[in-house]
């Protein structure tokens, strides 16, 4: 139920959980990342999850800041209650651009996707940065 | 002042702009793409008969109508028989509806619209007329206005010296907040020009450029300062040059718009910069820079900036001074922070 600002529980947790990763993610980086669009998703193959749209996010910073920076992710995933089989970066292709920051609960039929693929980059505008592998 | 002030390209975004009647001398506002393209995203596609409803409505409220074709790359088709006959098809029905200018960047357009027909040719900024020569030869071509390259809207020397040489309108760009000197521009536009024009349209995913730009900006935000936008408080300064300014910003909302046209009518903005710059748009919720702060800079320091930024550095000390970054947006908790807050220190 929305209050008068059409705002609910989820909307408001989006809010907080946006600003909050920014300030944690410009504090890490030491410059002013914006993250310009949280958006929660499902797809209609099954895939469902979390994608930050980011501004001024690098494919340096990634290389550097790995390790935090996938805990800031679980972090923000638990905050919204997604468990993600594969967090990922989307980038422009050849470029220091990341487009965007990614935490996907994958389905059966794009899970042999990630799965098949081998090393940081299985394709030349994803760079993985975790994958649980099913036993 | 003549203030050229952007359309969505819709009647019903048309008819709210119009409320500022006034303050306004002519819209401008794109065709549709499957003829000749435009230089900028567009978000509306409005064909013939929109575009006569649309003309006849503000020539109704005493206001004129531009359209806007500036392609900067429309791949040779303008110089086959086929283009030729579409884009002369095309323009004939434009002319024959009263629309009052037409804006081209390509020369052979430039060129052939004033000789075959009977409508003020206005040279785009996607032209980039940059220097006394370049406008002579786009006057001498047949076009009755040019929009200066906002590259030099800071160098009064050119822009004076363009005004010397040639008799026909000048007009100011004065809200593009493009990098100055832009590595990307002849790429940027050609790629929009494609992506806005005719078949076949590049399904692209990502704007690089525009991507790059927007990291740029937020590695060193001095960029932003260092554009080539031009105050409302500053607009008297360029009086002597000319008095027809163009607002770019088509792609925005009809609020949007009419908030530019009241601080440039009013030659006075009390608010956040950013509200106020074409592009890039992403970057308002990032920072906060307060036009008042800016106050006699221009007359201080642009108007006689040597343009070598290496060695001088006002910019980057001024940027430190002003600029701050909206931390917590969105939330309850929400308030601006110094640029430096978040910068590593060197």
């Amino acid at each position: 139920m929305g209050n008068i600002f059409g705002e609910n529980m989820i909307t408001t947790e989006l809010l907080k959980n946006r600003a909050g990763f920014e300030e944690k993610i410009r504090k890490l980086i030491g410059r002013p990342i914006l993250l310009i669009e949280l958006d929660l998703f499902a797809l209609p193959c099954g895939c469902a999850g979390i994608t930050a749209n980011m501004r001024g996010l690098e494919v340096d910073d990634l290389e550097v800041f790995e390790p935090q920076l996938i805990a800031l992710l679980k972090e923000m995933a638990a905050n919204l209650d997604v468990k993600p089989t594969v967090s990922f970066a989307r980038l422009v292709p050849g470029s220091s651009i990341v487009a965007s920051l990614n935490w996907r609960t994958l389905c059966q039929r794009c899970y042999p996707e990630f799965a098949r693929g081998e090393g940081k980059t299985p394709r030349p505008d994803l760079y993985l940065l975790q994958f649980e592998r099913r036993k | 002042m003549k203030l050229f002030v952007p359309s969505p390209g819709d009647i019903n975004s048309l008819k709210e702009l119009m409320t500022a009647k006034e303050k306004i001398y002519s819209i401008f506002m794109a065709g549709s793409p499957d003829y000749i393209g435009t230089g900028r995203s567009n978000l509306a596609s409005p064909q013939l008969e929109d575009i006569k409803e649309q003309t006849d409505f503000v020539h109704k409220n005493g206001v004129k109508m531009e359209l806007v074709l500036n392609s900067s790359c429309m791949g040779g088709r303008q110089l086959t028989p086929e283009g030729y006959r579409i884009n002369n098809w095309y323009i004939e029905k434009l002319v024959d509806i009263g629309i009052d200018s037409i804006v081209v960047a390509d020369p052979y357009l430039v060129e052939t619209i004033s000789n075959n027909f009977d409508v003020d040719v206005v040279v785009s900024v996607l032209a980039f007329v940059d220097s006394p020569q370049k406008a002579e030869f786009f006057q001498d071509l047949g076009a009755s206005s040019i929009v200066i390259d906002s590259n030099v809207n800071r160098h009064f020397d050119v822009l004076h010296a363009i005004r010397d040489s040639v008799d026909c309108e000048l007009k100011l760009l004065i809200n593009e907040g493009c990098l100055y000197r832009c590595p990307f521009r002849y790429a940027h536009f050609n790629f929009f020009s494609h992506a806005f024009g005719p078949e076949p349209r590049p399904n692209v995913l990502d704007d690089y450029y525009y991507l790059k730009c927007l990291e740029l900006r937020i590695e060193a935000p001095e960029q932003i300062i260092k554009s080539p936008w031009i105050r409302p408080e500053d607009i008297k300064l360029y009086k002597d040059i000319t008095d027809v300014y163009k607002i770019g910003g088509r792609t925005h909302f009809v609020d949007w718009i009419l908030n530019c046209v009241n601080a440039y009518h009013n030659e006075s903005y009390d608010g956040n910069l950013m509200d106020l710059l074409d592009c890039p748009k992403d970057l308002k919720d990032l920072f906060y820079i307060p036009n008042k702060s800016l106050d006699g800079i221009l007359e201080k320091q642009w108007m006689n900036c040597k343009k070598v930024c290496n060695k001088c550095g006002y910019c980057r000390n001024l940027t430190k001074k002003v600029t701050q970054v909206y931390s917590n947006g969105g939330t309850d908790t929400e308030k601006c922070m110094p640029w430096e807050t978040y910068s590593v220190k060197t």
